[in-house]
């Protein structure tokens, strides 16, 4: 085995930079992991939106009851009918939505016509959509009101709406599972596993590669009595020795930081995902072995190999924000498919045939790009070779 | 017989290397493959190392055929290589630890076979060294231990000494010597003639991927007309006739060059006092004399045409 241990001398001579990445990635991702919060939404708390209320109408109950309804929605802020000082309002944010009810709205309401309030709002404010959603819903029960029931009183008619849009409807929130505070967090790790994973084989295994693809040391090795199928045996054994070794230290931490969480179905998952990554990754790694002449070469291709594909696969910005075109391109390589696998099992409270059927397909998907990699670099090294 | 190529033929396109080139090495020699760059040399030994394909021949070493799958054959050759090939990863014991295990795979032989090695080319001290850290000699005798740590048969040096000390040189002649002297058979190319003349017990010499000329030292001597070199330092050389040294018995040519008087002659007995008493009759003092035996770069040149370092 003198190949395995050539191999692994090798790595060691070259563990500076090697460490670099893992001591980076674990100090990242212990400090990330333990910063982030995952959005919680049980603790939603209603904001009341400022509003001015201007009514040209004159005094009716439809609009008094219009003003009383969004009262008890929006806070209503007294402001002159002055267009420089409402404006000054809007400016300030003293309030986001200005609602005029034009002259004639009663009228025109009770007779059925087609009434337009005017509105002014802050641009690009998510709350006047609220508030046009009230609007809308008062405006519309109105209408449905002075259709069917022609000829309807103010009086009965501020009943019925009143009535009806004082009702609410109860949810409740059904769950089959609970969801572990850890499963987003250690999501989080694992996505970052990745970069590391890719930046550290590649590293690896490249410092080894070009070391035996040395024109000189090959021939010197081609001269020994040592089978080509052992070489080659010996070197498999020693990448996949590293890989192993790489994802054994990196999957450690997480069962420091999460404990008897990483013996869970989630955590089973994400240590699974992570280890068929960490076959792809090598895969890959052994091809740019086998392609770059130069160390030079070698970091400049770790970084921008493991770093660009990390960026556009959702490592570190979370997929739902890509855009859709960088989405299709990522979806090339097998570090999207393994952080949509991970983004998918973390977002599971239970699983299923079906979840674990997309989980699944994209681990498959990344240990296939792992095998047709494989089948390049073979082919290539077959061709080289012949060549020879 | 050791080593047995017959008409073997390397091409490079229109370029031909190796033009039905011929070697027959026998048990126990020396041989040495001499010839300027480009000759062919490690052509040759490439080919039949089966490190390169070839167009035409055969090669057979202890009388079985040679191929890149013949590991019973490769176990009993050594190899080192004109580049030096060593792990800059690995330890000077390391390296060799590394080769010679390509080898010998009981840990307990191999630990003594390397600390013979260390030893055969005086690396004790730098055993620990890493590679990048030795001299230039000192790396060439790390690239020898490699080489020849198994205790191999037939140990194959393709310019071992290029780049290296004089006194790295000569360690390194000695240890070849020293190798033939435990049994070795060895092939040894370079284009240093001084050296080949040195050690080898046979010599061929290679031109334009061919063997031109064959046999020891004496031998190849022989073939040519050239007999010594005599140069004279003339102190008053105005005197002389230059046609009439040239119209004595033997003399091949001769050359002034201010004071300095070169004679070529052939094979013959007296030369030198033929051209002294020459000299003497014309009135002509002399300061100093040498006279020197033809050298292989005189039979290259004399059978090609061109120096031995064009």
């Amino acid at each position: 085995m003198q190949v395995y241990k050539a191999f692994f001398k090798v790595i060691q001579k070259n563990r500076g930079q090697i460490l670099i990445y893992l001591v980076v990635f674990m100090v990242l991702a212990l400090l990330l992991s333990s910063t982030y919060n995952p959005p919680q939404d049980t603790d939603f708390t209603k904001v009341k939106v400022n509003i001015a209320f201007i009514n040209n109408d004159g005094d009716s109950q439809l609009v008094d009851g219009l003003k009383i309804y969004l009262g008890e929605n929006a806070n209503l802020v007294d402001v002159p009918d002055d267009t420089q000082k409402l404006q000054d309002a809007l400016f300030f944010r003293q309030v986001e939505y200005i609602l005029r009810v034009p002259a004639g709205f009663t009228e025109a309401m009770l007779s059925g016509q087609d009434v337009q309030l005017e509105k002014t709002t802050v641009p690009d404010s998510t709350s006047n959509i609220y508030m046009d959603l009230l609007i809308n819903k008062y405006l519309n029960t109105v209408k449905t009101y002075t259709t069917y029931l022609p000829g309807l009183n103010q009086t009965d008619l501020n009943q019925y709406l009143k009535t009806d849009l004082a009702k609410q409807s109860e949810v409740t929130m059904i769950s089959n599972g609970t969801h572990s505070a850890y499963a987003e967090k250690s999501g989080y790790y694992f996505n970052f596993l990745s970069y590391s994973t890719f930046a550290i084989l590649i590293l690896g295994v490249c410092s080894v590669m070009l070391v035996f693809n040395d024109t000189d040391l090959k021939r010197r090795n081609l001269c020994s009595p040592i089978r080509s199928t052992n070489m080659n045996f010996q070197m498999i054994l020693g990448n996949v020795s590293f890989a192993v070794l790489t994802w054994l230290v990196l999957i450690s931490a997480s069962f420091v930081m999460y404990g008897s969480f990483m013996f869970t179905a989630t955590g089973l998952l994400l240590l699974l995902n992570s280890f068929v990554f960490t076959l792809a990754a090598l895969s890959i790694s052994y091809l740019i072995g086998n392609l770059v002449k130069s160390r030079g070469a070698m970091s400049a291709v770790a970084n921008v190999f493991a770093l660009g594909t990390s960026f556009i696969s959702g490592v570190f910005v979370p997929q739902a924000l890509l855009g859709a075109n960088v989405l299709t391109i990522a979806s090339f390589t097998p570090t999207y498919w393994y952080v949509k696998a991970n983004n998918e099992i973390t977002a599971a409270v239970n699983f299923n045939a079906d979840n674990l059927q997309s989980i699944f397909t994209s681990m498959i998907l990344v240990l296939a790009f792992g095998v047709a990699v494989l089948g390049v670099t073979l082919v290539l090294i077959k061709q080289r070779r012949v060549e020879a | 017989m050791v080593i047995n190529v017959k008409n073997l033929v390397k091409r490079y396109g229109d370029l031909i290397a190796l033009d039905h080139f011929n070697l027959e090495v026998q048990e126990g020699e020396i041989l040495g493959l001499l010839g300027p760059n480009g000759s062919g040399k490690t052509t040759a030994i490439n080919c039949i190392l089966s490190l390169l394909k070839y167009d035409k021949g055969t090669i057979e070493i202890y009388d079985q055929p040679m191929s890149p799958d013949a590991y019973d054959i490769k176990r009993n050759i050594g190899v080192v290589m004109q580049n030096v090939a060593v792990f800059n990863e690995l330890t000077v014991y390391e390296n060799i630890d590394y080769f010679c295990g390509l080898y010998v795979s009981d840990k307990q032989t191999r630990k003594k076979l390397v600390a013979e090695a260390i030893d055969f080319v005086g690396l004790n001290d730098f055993k620990k060294f890493y590679p990048k850290k030795l001299s230039g000699g000192l790396l060439r005798r790390l690239n020898i231990a490699c080489g020849i740590a198994h205790r191999p048969k037939l140990i194959i040096l393709d310019e071992p000494t290029v780049a290296v000390d004089p006194q790295s040189r000569n360690n390194i002649l000695e240890g070849i010597l020293e190798l033939n002297r435990q049994g070795a058979t060895i092939i040894y190319t370079s284009h240093y003639m001084e050296e080949v003349e040195q050690i080898c017990s046979r010599i061929a010499i290679m031109d334009k991927g061919k063997i031109i000329a064959m046999g020891t030292n004496e031998d190849l001597k022989k073939m040519i007309k050239s007999g010594e070199h005599i140069s004279l330092e003339l102190l008053n050389p105005e005197n002389l006739d230059l046609t009439e040294i040239q119209a004595l018995s033997h003399i091949i040519s001769a050359e002034l060059t201010d004071h300095q008087l070169v004679v070529k002659s052939s094979r013959g007995k007296n030369n030198l006092i033929a051209i002294l008493d020459h000299l003497k009759d014309q009135n002509i003092a002399i300061g100093k004399i040498y006279s020197e035996p033809p050298t292989l770069n005189d039979v290259f040149l004399e059978i090609t045409g061109k120096e031995l370092r064009d």
